[in-house]
Parts: structure tokens; C-alpha cells; sequence
């Protein structure tokens, strides 16, 4: 029987969120003081080989991230950001944590800002998320004055100032580059990259930035040792990772399981499996700028590497569940029209491309051939578009072609 | 030095410095790389996906330009792969694109299209997608229109405005495919917009054209493109006209080219149309019984030649006086004060920097031995403070703002020290806002505070100041008696503010200084200078790269005619006449007898005024002046030019001056000659004839000579203007290594002694220009003025410029696009003054001082202090010149524009 394993909402329902005494009695900032009784390059070493992954869909090695950061510009200002601007269709992990335990996010960013040496932070959080950031905003300031955040944190020569940014409803800004010039007051538009935040980031300096659900896991291994860390999970893909789960399951909601846990085992047992009358038809895992899978894919662990080898991706954890009675091609047009609607216009192949997509994609019931030449366009985009946007479109649109072509042809 | 390394694009090696943008590298070795977002102003925006390249070692696609070269780069920058994704990049931008050209426009993106042969319609793959879009117009400007339908979205206009001219007021309204262009918060007119057009001039597709001549210029009927100087401020902008039917359609900054890099004003670009006014005069004019006559050439010329030889023979020579003019080109003044000295025999020849500078230039004279800018004017943009004084320079120099701006965006502190709020304080770090007239004290009072913290710099007082520590303990014991407290009695400026400003400048690592009329257009104008320069020198922010002080000049040649010696004390490069040395000198350069050239100084602007009121001078040659609106205390003026015996006006229009001549001769603009002029960091700049002078008007110089011939004097005999200038060069040897050939790309800095030296641009980096060597310290103590306000005249009135229009306003006020921006007097008072005196905005008011009065409208704004007004002086009909007085700086003879006690009422 499979069961959650929890360490991003480990304290989830034990305690009131806006109670810093309950999230101490349950050992908040515990990792902090492990932490601050280190050295940071063991710390970084730690990390490094804990094999923590970003949870915010890439998947970059999280150790190697906070090294390379902290090895860039000695003398430079440095910063940690915190990416709360959860934007993916059909992902809400990260307002899970941020509701139910908003001390864990903030340990973790002050234990990666002592790791790398940075002594100012910014949490940039979906402007929407309203109880979120009412609950973060009264964590940072219970949390300083519990003196874990300021000056001299605890005694120590660690001084941490924490932010709260709201978005403002961009998509593009919940990419990292697009969300550091939103942070610093421009418009969200992507940067180009070369360089890369560890290098220069916010305000040209060495920034660290990660997803809210990479923050949290890094008590857990301090706290609790890397012999007990990288036991869970797959060779590739360590720790937990939060699932949502979305579509017509009996249990639709969020699941924090260990890594390499089949999509069969969350659908079937953890949600419930599907409601009566509906039968899986499919997911599109990821969200929107993630790929779709059959039936046949239901025992594929959910790990970096598994989903690698099918061609499909973890992105942001999202799992909406198509049924027999899910439009595809309606689901496939709402995806592209989506991207058109958020595509900031920017790049000539992404603002020209995804409205060229979606325009397409209207055809599809009537001229299922244009599905190749959409995939075409889409492959172009990726070539050469600037920003991850641009470069998405391809991922559901190849897997739609793999799995579902003959939903077009059957219409 | 920036290390040059060694890369391989399409198998060719190329040298480039490290770093470099990787497609700039790429075009300047002919390799030609599509790109339409990308340009040489602008960081990389990499929008347009059309510059892809392979890098070898690098995966998939790279934007070269978003890509700095390194030693051993291998490119790819052409193959089937690279050009199809470029083909397929262009056809996407077809889908939103609307190609249409009216054919006043150059056409980047055009261009690509038939490169890549999408002009064949059955090579693209999309319909458009325009008639779904909302693709709005914008033509609320007032020189510009704005179409979203011809727009690539390229980022170019917003850059430009940002980037170069340092505004920020374009950005995207909407996003994805519906994005367009907006300024401000939408409607073009109601933004800050300035109308500089730099984003006219990056816009690649005829997004952004300008409205003058959108219905006349054809890009196929364009005769010929001519380079020239900006008629306008001394910045000396390069132009490139182009030329159609005889006329100039379009004005263009030069890219690439000093002082501008491309950059203009709204003058600049649009200020072109004065010269086919209607309004210009294309014959002589004599006046006979009251009313001007035309004539011909001849019947004028006989009756000037036959006037000035009769005054002259009846009265002596110190009876005639000439006004030469900060308009006209280098040849023209500089032939204009030879014959002065040799028809007249006398040097009675001054122009208008007696009006604006003299002070500066005094007093640098003295302390330094030079009195034009040390520095280049780019330096304004690489200098880690700037402290401007009493220069309202966004408005007036505003191309040399452009620079300041992009300091600015990089971390330059600003101090702004100005009686009035102007627009730079937006930019500043700190603005000290002293109490009119009250500059002396000011600057002892930061000198004060930079010595009592030890702010000084010793080597430099040891070293670079004649006599170093005693004469800085005598400056000491002056500036000893205005500690904080007094300093903010008399200046009213905060202490925390004079102890910022104090620290910031003295302790910023390269310093310049740009001081303004403010500064100079008092009574006490030279001392105000004599301050600043001492607060310059113990802190040693001059005589290095990005140090020292500037005096931005306010025309096109307001440097080069006093270079070519336009003055009534010095000859071409600044050489007194007074020197028997010098005048033997000249004497043999201008093949003349040596007691032919007079010893003793000539008069002054408003000593000639003055000595034709006392009936000594009676007769005036002015050439491109307008004192009646230009000079102080305007019924003096008018009184005295309406009893003068004989006065000659050549200009380009009739003035307000031209009015009370005898004879009104028809000369040239700048558009219709060959010449050079001096800029503001002494470019030496060539002037180049565009199109045909109207009627019978004759250039400057031309006119000089037919009068002297007329007078039966010799001045010499040139064909053309490269003759006077190569004479100038032998005459200035600040000139000397100048000509015509080698400022035909580029102008070049004096001091330029020989043809192998390659200009200065920045002065005193070994020495300063005084016999020792050596900088001077003139402590000055600050005086109170004799003129006060009083119950009568309870107000302190100043004066300056607007960016759209140009000193007297003879030329600015004929251009329609200027006019737009503001045409209308006005004088500012505080919201506080106004209540009292039921003063609303908008109102009526008259303004009198002891001298005249005017009548103008008031605008009740916070940008004055109270008790102070402040007018725009360029509007004839309100002329601010009638309150002034003429009372003078003794030393330089400047009159006090910026200090008129009034009183202000309702009408």
C-alpha cells in the first residue's frame, strides 16, 4: 500500500499556521541551527550530495546551483529569491505549503542565503495567492521578532532581511529571468540569457533563485542526515515531490510522496481512481507547458530520469487527469490558446508562433494533417525562441500527436 | 586597452576586441548577418531571432547578437539550416506586418524581404493575420505618428528613448501579438514626449515617420544628402539634410560621428524650415523717408561704403562700431573683425558672448589662461559627479543632457545648484536652491566646509596653484568667515544640503563642473566664476581626463567667433591687441602697415550701446544680431539706435533690430554656406552649403568683402571659404594643424597647433595656459547687490531659455513643429506670491520694473522660490530685456539678465 512521505507538509494540519510557538514546538528552525553550527562550504558539500533537484521543473542539481552562486563576485551584494509566482496550469503545491507551514519556506531560504552568503531576500509570490500571502507576510514578521530574521540571527554573524513581491497575474513572470526584472520594477519580459542568475542576477549581482518546494526540502536533510535523504527516492531523483492531482479522480487534491512513485499509485490508490461512469483516457503532466501520456504509461515512476526516458516531463508536479469523455482536441486548443493569451510578444517566433498555434489548432476538427505542420512551427518556435515560453508549445503537441492522433482522425 | 583575440566566423579569422558584440564584430568584417532589433546605440534586445548563428560546442541556435566574442570562438554564421530559420522568421513577422510604403521612409525590414524572396507572395506560408488585430494610430503628436500596423515590435524606439536620450517615456501598451507603442500613459501629446525623433531615426520599418514633409519628400527624389552643424546651440550637432527640389526634407543625426553620435533635439531635427520662410529678406533695403525701399546691391553697398568713409573722415574711426555674431561661420567672423580692424582702424568688434559668457571667460582667463571647456562633451557621460550651476542644460543643451542621462543610468552623482527648479533635478542627487544673486557665498560656504573636513587636495594646491599654500591661506582667511550657518543665512540653502553637495563633489574620484548663465549674467558674474574655480582648484578636480569646467555655449559659434577673434581685446587666438608683438605679428600677416592696427581695446556690446548714446559711436555695423530683444534694459537700446547717425543690419530676417537701420542687407543662413564653426568643447566643425540662398541674399563673408572693396580698403581676396579658413589657420595657431581636409569626417579639438597633432580633448593635463603654468586662486568676497527688491519692486525676476526655442527667436519662431511645443510667454510665481496677489494660473499680469514694463501670463507653479520670477526671454512681444538694467560686471562688462527687481500685478 503506498503512502505519503512527507517533508514540505510534514507539519501540514499538526499545527496553526499563523502560530510560530506551534511551528517551533514542531521543530521549525531546527535546520537553521544545525545550519549556522556549520561551516558553509560543508553545508554546500552537503548539499551537493544530497541529489536535491529544483522542484520547479527543470530539475538543475540544487547543490551545484547554490555553488556556483556562492562562488560568484566575492565582495558582490548577493540575494536569495524565492519563486512563489505559481502560474502552471493545474499546480498548486506551492500554495499548499505556503498556507500550511510558512516557517518551512522561510528556514529554508535563511539556510540557503547563510550556504551561499547572502544577506537579503525577496519571496515573489502569485498575486492571487490572498490567504498565502496574509501567512507569509505574519510568518516574516513573527519570525523576526523570534530573531530569526535581521541582525545576528540567533547569536550568530548571520543577518538575513526577508520581502515579500506580489505578482501581478503575468505566467511569464513565474520564469526566472522574467521574474527578477518584475522584481526590480520593470516589466516582465525575459532576459537574455547568458548569464545566468548565480552570475548575475538581481540588480547585476549573484542571486540564488529557487521554487518554494526546493526551499522546503532543505531542512529535512540537515536535519535528519543525507543517509536518510537519499534513501528516498530513485538513483536519479532524491527526496519527495508534491503531486496535484486534477480531473474526474475521486480524491483530486495534493499528494507528497517519495520520488519514483508511479503515476498507477497516485492516480489509482491516492486519489482514488477514477470517478464512476468516467474511465483515464490520459494526463497531461507538468501543466501546460508539460506532455501528455495514455493508459499505457501508468506505471512509468515518477522520477526526473523515468519520465526522461518517455519523452515526457516532471515539470511543476501537475497531473490533470483526462477521462473518456475529455475533449482532446478542445483540451490541446485551450493549451495553445493559453499560450498565445501569456505569450508577452517579446520574441518574433513566440508572439507570431503561438497565435499562428492557435489559429491552427481551430482547424484540427476539420484538417487533422495540419497536427504535422503545428508540430513543425512548434519545433521551430523551440529553435528559436528566447524564453521557456516560446520553446513550450512543442512539448504537449508532440505527445498529443504520439498518444492521441487518433482522436483527430476520429472526429 | 581591451585585449584583442582572434575568432573564425564562416572560416574567416577576425580580429576583434575581447568582449565585443559578436554580430558588430561580424558586419564591421562584411559578414552580413540579418538583424532588425539589434542596433550598434542599443544593448541587445534579442527580439528579432533573425541574427542566428551557430557556435561550435554550443547546441542548437545562438543570437550573435546577444553574444560577446571570445579567443577562439568558431561561428557559423551562414549555412541551409541558419538561413531557413531566418527565411521562416521573416515570413512570421510578414503574418502581423503591413508592408505598404508611402516611400518616405528607408525600409529595413523591406530590405530582408527581398533578401530572403519572400517579396514573391507564393514563397510564404501565412495569410495575414493584420485584420484581426488591433493595430492602432497614434498622430496626436505634433511631429510624429505612430502606426502599430508597420510596427515589428523591435524594441528600437523604446531603447532609444531610454538608452540614448536617457527620457524612458515609450513602452508597450497590451502584450503578445496585440502589443503596440505608447508614450506616457497612451496619447502621444499628452506625454512627456520632447519630439527629439530619436526613435524616428531607429524605427526600422516607417513604424514611427515624422509629420513635416510626410506629403512632399520621395525617397527616389532625394538630389543629394549634405552633411552639416546645427544652426542651433553649441553643442554642434552633426546633420545629414537631405535634399529634395532645392529644399531640405528631412533632417537626420550622424551616426557614429562626434559631438552627437546620432542624436539631435527637436531643433535639430525639425528646426530646418526657417530657411524657406517666406519671411526671409532676398533684396537690399534702404530706408528713405521712413520706409524701406528695395534696392540693388550695388546702390547699397555704395551708400554704406560712402557713409562709414564720411563718419569716419568727419568723426574719426572710433565713431564706428560692428556687432559680429555667434550665427555666423568662422570665415564669416573672422573677416567681419578684420575689417573692423583694418577698414574701421579701431577694435571696436564684440558680439553677443559679452552677453552670456564674458564673465566665464574673463575670470578663466585669468585663473587658467584659457576660457573655453576643458573637457569633451562625451566626458559628460563618463565623469563620476557633475555639478551643474545655474545651466538649465536638458532645455538648453540638450543633446550634451543626453550624455548626463546615461551617467546618470550608470551611477553618476548630480548635484544641481539653480535658483529654479529645472528639469535635471529630476535626475539630481541633490539641488541646493540659493537665493538669486547669492552664488559667491554659496560656493565659499562648500569651500568652507571642504577645508574645515580636509577635503582639499594638497599635491594639487602644491603643485598645479601659483604660490600653493599661501594662496590658499588667503583664500582660507576669506572663506573662513562663511561657515555653515552664515552661508545658509545668506543663501537660504539647508546645511545638511551644503555639506552633501560639499562632500560629493570634493570626494568623487573625476568631477566636472558645468556652469551656466546663471552664473555669468550677473553684475557680479566674474566673481561668481572666480569661486568656482577655486572650489575646482583645491579640490583638484581638474587637469585630469574627466575633470574640470565647462561652459556649454549657447550658439553654434558663440566659441569660434571669439577663437577667430571676434573680441575687442584679442586677436584670432586669443592674442591681445594690446601687445606690440602681437600686432606686428598680424600686421604682416595681413600684409598692413603695423600702425595701421590700433593698440587700444575696442568697446564692448553695451559700451557701443552706450557710446552711441552719448553720440561718440555713430555709426553700426551689425551682422546676424538682434539687440533690441538681446540686450539689457531695451528702451535704452531702442533710444539709442533711433538717434544713431547710420546702422547696418545683415541678417537672415528683419528684426526687431533691423527696424531702425538705415540699410538692410540680405545674408545667409547656415543651410546655404560652406564654412566651419566651433562647438562647446572647441570642435572645430564644418558648415556645408544645402540649398540656394532666396532672392539676392549673399553669404556673410561675401558681403564683408564688397563693402571693404566698396570702401576701397583691402582685406584681402578669397574664393571661396576654405581660402579665409586656411588664412585662419595661419592667423589662430590654436587652429593651426586645421583644415578642410581633415574635419571633413570628423571635427577636430583645439588646441590643434600642427597637421600632425590630433586635437585636445581635455585641456591643463600638464599645465594650465597662464605664463606660470600654473592655475590661480582669486578669493572673492560676496557682495550684496546694488539692486534690490524694494516696496515698489517687492520681486527678483531671472530669465532663460525653452528647449524649443532659440535665443531671440528670429529663426526658432518661423518653424511651425517648434512652435507647437510652446510659443507663448509666461512668467512663473510661486503658488504662495500668486494668493497674495490674486494672481491665477493663466491670468494676465504686467510686470515693470524701474526701466519698462511687459505683459505676459502667469504660470503659479513651485518651480520659483517666492519672491523670485522667472520668464522665458525669447518672446519679442513680452521682451524680458525691457525690465533688465545695463548696469555692468566691471570686470567683464556682462550685464545682470538674471537679477531685475519688478513688481508683478494683475492687468
Amino acid at each position: 500500500m503506498i503512502q505519503e512521505t512527507k517533508i514540505g507538509l510534514a507539519r501540514l494540519g499538526k499545527i496553526d499556521p499563523e502560530n510560530i510557538n506551534d511551528a517551533i514546538a514542531l521543530g521549525a528552525y531546527d535546520g537553521l541551527k544545525i545550519a549556522l553550527s556549520l561551516n558553509p562550504d560543508e553545508i554546500l558539500v552537503r548539499y551537493e550530495s544530497s541529489g536535491l533537484r529544483g522542484r520547479g521543473g527543470a530539475g538543475f542539481p540544487t547543490g551545484l546551483k547554490q555553488k556556483f552562486t556562492s562562488q560568484s563576485c566575492a565582495e558582490c551584494q548577493k540575494y536569495v529569491v524565492c519563486n512563489a509566482d505559481e502560474g502552471e496550469p493545474g499546480t498548486f503545491k506551492d500554495r499548499t505549503i505556503m498556507q500550511n507551514d510558512p516557517h518551512l519556506l522561510i528556514e529554508g531560504m535563511l539556510i540557503a542565503a547563510y550556504t551561499i552568503g547572502a544577506s537579503k531576500g525577496f519571496i515573489y509570490i502569485r498575486g492571487e495567492y490572498n490567504l498565502s500571502i496574509h501567512r507569509i507576510r505574519k510568518a516574516i514578521a513573527d519570525a523576526s521578532s523570534n530573531g530569526f530574521l535581521g541582525s545576528n540571527i540567533l547569536g550568530s554573524d548571520f543577518s538575513f532581511e526577508l520581502e515579500l513581491r506580489l505578482g501581478a497575474g503575468s505566467y511569464l513572470c513565474g520564469e526566472e529571468l522574467t521574474l527578477l526584472e518584475s522584481l526590480e520594477g520593470k516589466r516582465g519580459y525575459p532576459r537574455i540569457k547568458p548569464p545566468f542568475p548565480a552570475e548575475k542576477g538581481l540588480w547585476g549581482n549573484p542571486t540564488l533563485i529557487n521554487n518554494v518546494e526546493t526551499f522546503v526540502q532543505l531542512p529535512a536533510i540537515l536535519i535528519n542526515g543525507l543517509d536518510w535523504y537519499t534513501a528516498l527516492g530513485t538513483s536519479e531523483s532524491k527526496g519527495t515531490k508534491i503531486f496535484t492531482i486534477s480531473g474526474r479522480v475521486n480524491r483530486p487534491g495534493f499528494y507528497e510522496v517519495e520520488m519514483g512513485t508511479t503515476l498507477r499509485q497516485l492516480i489509482e490508490v491516492l486519489a482514488g481512481g477514477m470517478k464512476d461512469g468516467y474511465s483515464f483516457a490520459g494526463a497531461l503532466l507538468g501543466g501546460a507547458a508539460g506532455t501528455f501520456v495514455d493508459a499505457s504509461l501508468l506505471d512509468t515512476p515518477m522520477a526526473y530520469e523515468t519520465l526522461k526516458a518517455i519523452g515526457a516531463t516532471m515539470g511543476s508536479g501537475a497531473i490533470i487527469v483526462l477521462d473518456n469523455t475529455t475533449d482532446k482536441i478542445d483540451f490541446l486548443q485551450n493549451i495553445l490558446e493559453f499560450f498565445k493569451h501569456e505569450s508577452c510578444g517579446k520574441c518574433v517566433p513566440c508572439r507570431i508562433g503561438t497565435t499562428l498555434l492557435s489559429e491552427m489548432a481551430s482547424q484540427l476538427k476539420t484538417n487533422p494533417e495540419i497536427l504535422q505542420k503545428m508540430i513543425d512551427e512548434a519545433s521551430y518556435m523551440a529553435r528559436t525562441s528566447l524564453c521557456p515560453l516560446g520553446q513550450s508549445p512543442v512539448l504537449p503537441l508532440k505527445s498529443f500527436e504520439r498518444y492521441f492522433a487518433t482522436a483527430i482522425t476520429n472526429v | 586597452m581591451t585585449k584583442l583575440v582572434h575568432i573564425e566566423i564562416d572560416g574567416l579569422s577576425v580580429e576583434a576586441p575581447e568582449g565585443a558584440n559578436l554580430l558588430q564584430v561580424a558586419r564591421n568584417n562584411g559578414i552580413d548577418i540579418p538583424g532588425l532589433c539589434y542596433h550598434r546605440k542599443l544593448t541587445p534586445t534579442g527580439a528579432c531571432r533573425l541574427c542566428v548563428v551557430k557556435i561550435d560546442g554550443q547546441q542548437g541556435l545562438s543570437m550573435s547578437c546577444s553574444l560577446t566574442v571570445k579567443d577562439g570562438m568558431k561561428v557559423i554564421s551562414f549555412d541551409e539550416e541558419i538561413e531557413e530559420n531566418r527565411r521562416r522568421t521573416l515570413d512570421y513577422l510578414l503574418a502581423e506586418h503591413n508592408e505598404e510604403s508611402d516611400n518616405t521612409f528607408s525600409d529595413e525590414m523591406a530590405v530582408l524581404v527581398n533578401r530572403y524572396g519572400l517579396d514573391k507572395k507564393e514563397n510564404r506560408r501565412f495569410g495575414s493575420l493584420l485584420q484581426n488585430l488591433n493595430a492602432p494610430i497614434d498622430s496626436s503628436s505634433p511631429v510624429l505618428t505612430y502606426d502599430a500596423s508597420k510596427c515589428i515590435k523591435c524594441f528600437r524606439c523604446i531603447k532609444a528613448c531610454a538608452e540614448v536620450q536617457g527620457k524612458n517615456i515609450l513602452s508597450f501598451a497590451d502584450r503578445g501579438i496585440s502589443k503596440y507603442i505608447v508614450a506616457g500613459y497612451g496619447v502621444w501629446r499628452e506625454s512627456e514626449c520632447d519630439g527629439c525623433g530619436e526613435c524616428i531615426q531607429l524605427c526600422p520599418t516607417g513604424a514611427i515617420v515624422e509629420k513635416q514633409h510626410r506629403n512632399t519628400i520621395q525617397l527616389d527624389k532625394i538630389e543629394k544628402k549634405v552633411i552639416t552643424t546645427c544652426p542651433y546651440c553649441g553643442v554642434g550637432c552633426q546633420l545629414e539634410l537631405l535634399i529634395q527640389d532645392g529644399k531640405i526634407v528631412r533632417s537626420n543625426g550622424v551616426e557614429g560621428v562626434l559631438p552627437n553620435d546620432g542624436r539631435l533635439c527637436v531643433k535639430g531635427r525639425f528646426g530646418y524650415e526657417y530657411a524657406e520662410s517666406k519671411s526671409r529678406l532676398t533684396t537690399p533695403l534702404i530706408r528713405k523717408n521712413g520706409e524701406f525701399v528695395e534696392s540693388s546691391w550695388d546702390e547699397a553697398l555704395e551708400l554704406i561704403a560712402n557713409k562709414f568713409n564720411e563718419i569716419k573722415l568727419r568723426d574719426g574711426k572710433n565713431a564706428l562700431a560692428g556687432y559680429s555674431s555667434a550665427k555666423c561661420s568662422n570665415e564669416d567672423n573672422y573677416l567681419f573683425q578684420k575689417f573692423i580692424r583694418l577698414a574701421f582702424e579701431n577694435n571696436n568688434v564684440d558680439y553677443c558672448t559679452r552677453l552670456c559668457h564674458a564673465s566665464t571667460v574673463t575670470a578663466m582667463l585669468k585663473a587658467m589662461g584659457d576660457g573655453a571647456g576643458s573637457n569633451s562633451i562625451q566626458d559628460f557621460e563618463t565623469t563620476d559627479c557633475l555639478f551643474v550651476i545655474g545651466n538649465n542644460i536638458i532645455e538648453t543643451h540638450p543633446v550634451t543632457a543626453t550624455y548626463i542621462k546615461r551617467g546618470h543610468n550608470r551611477g553618476q552623482k548630480i548635484i544641481v545648484v539653480d535658483p529654479r527648479w529645472t528639469p535635471l533635478v529630476k535626475y539630481a542627487d541633490i539641488w541646493l536652491q540659493p537665493k538669486l544673486g547669492t552664488d559667491v557665498a554659496l560656493l565659499n560656504g562648500l569651500m568652507h566646509i571642504i577645508i574645515r573636513e580636509g577635503w582639499i587636495d594638497k599635491n594639487f594646491i602644491e603643485e598645479r596653484i601659483e604660490r600653493g599654500f599661501e594662496a590658499f591661506d588667503e583664500l582660507k582667511a576669506v572663506t573662513d568667515g562663511y561657515s555653515p550657518e552664515e552661508t545658509e543665512k545668506i543663501t537660504s540653502v539647508p546645511q545638511d544640503k551644503l555639506f552633501e553637495a560639499a562632500r560629493i563633489y570634493a570626494n568623487a574620484p573625476t568631477a566636472m563642473i558645468a556652469t551656466g548663465m546663471g552664473m555669468s549674467q550677473q553684475t557680479v558674474g566674474t566673481n561668481n566664476v572666480f569661486s568656482l574655480l577655486n572650489m575646482c582648484f583645491i579640490t583638484g578636480q581638474i587637469g585630469r581626463e574627466r575633470c574640470g569646467i565647462n561652459p556649454p555655449r549657447g550658439q553654434n559659434n558663440v566659441q569660434g567667433a571669439t577663437d577667430v577673434g571676434a573680441s575687442p581685446i584679442n586677436y584670432p587666438g586669443y592674442i591681445p591687441v594690446i601687445n606690440d608683438e602681437n600686432r606686428r605679428r598680424m600686421s604682416a600677416l595681413w600684409n598692413v602697415e603695423y600702425e595701421k592696427l590700433d593698440p587700444k581695446p575696442g568697446l564692448t556690446t553695451i559700451e557701443i550701446m552706450q557710446a552711441i548714446h552719448h553720440g561718440s559711436v555713430k555709426a553700426l555695423y551689425i551682422m546676424g544680431e538682434n539687440p533690441v530683444v538681446t540686450d539689457p534694459n531695451q528702451n535704452h537700446t531702442i533710444e539709442a539706435l533711433e538717434n544713431i547717425e547710420f546702422l547696418v543690419v545683415q541678417d537672415v530676417f528683419p528684426t526687431e533690430t533691423s527696424k531702425y537701420a538705415h540699410v538692410v542687407l540680405p545674408a545667409s543662413s547656415l543651410f546655404e554656406k560652406d564654412g566651419t564653426v566651433a562647438n562647446s568643447d572647441r570642435r572645430v566643425l564644418r558648415l556645408r552649403k544645402a540649398v540656394e540662398m532666396p532672392g539676392q541674399a549673399r553669404e556673410d563673408w561675401k558681403i564683408i568683402l564688397d563693402i571693404a572693396e566698396k570702401m576701397g580698403v583691402n582685406i584681402g581676396s578669397y574664393a571661396n571659404a576654405e581660402d579665409i579658413f586656411t588664412e585662419i589657420a595661419q592667423a589662430t595657431l590654436i587652429f593651426g594643424g586645421i583644415d578642410y581636409s581633415r574635419i571633413d569626417h570628423e571635427g577636430i579639438q583645439w588646441p590643434c597647433p600642427d597637421k600632425n597633432h590630433p586635437g585636445t580633448a581635455t585641456l591643463f593635463l600638464d599645465k594650465f595656459n597662464t605664463p606660470t603654468g600654473r592655475a590661480k586662486l582669486h578669493p572673492v568676497e560676496y557682495i550684496n547687490q546694488k539692486e534690490r527688491a524694494s516696496e515698489k519692486y517687492p520681486f527678483i525676476m531671472n530669465s532663460g531659455r525653452i528647449l524649443n526655442q532659440f535665443h531671440s527667436a528670429t529663426l526658432s519662431r518661423k518653424n511651425e513643429a517648434l512652435n507647437v511645443y510652446g510659443n507663448e510667454s509666461y512668467v512663473l510665481i510661486h503658488p504662495d506670491d500668486a494668493a497674495k496677489l490674486s494672481i491665477k494660473d493663466g491670468l494676465r499680469v504686467v510686470v515693470e520694473s524701474v526701466r519698462g514694463q511687459l505683459e505676459t501670463a502667469a504660470r503659479v507653479v513651485d518651480e520659483v522660490a517666492p519672491g523670485e520670477l522667472f520668464m522665458p526671454w525669447h518672446f519679442s512681444e513680452s521682451p524680458v530685456n525691457a525690465l533688465t538694467r545695463d548696469e555692468l560686471d566691471p570686470m567683464s562688462k556682462i550685464a545682470p539678465f538674471k537679477y531685475s527687481a519688478v513688481n508683478i500685478r494683475v492687468k
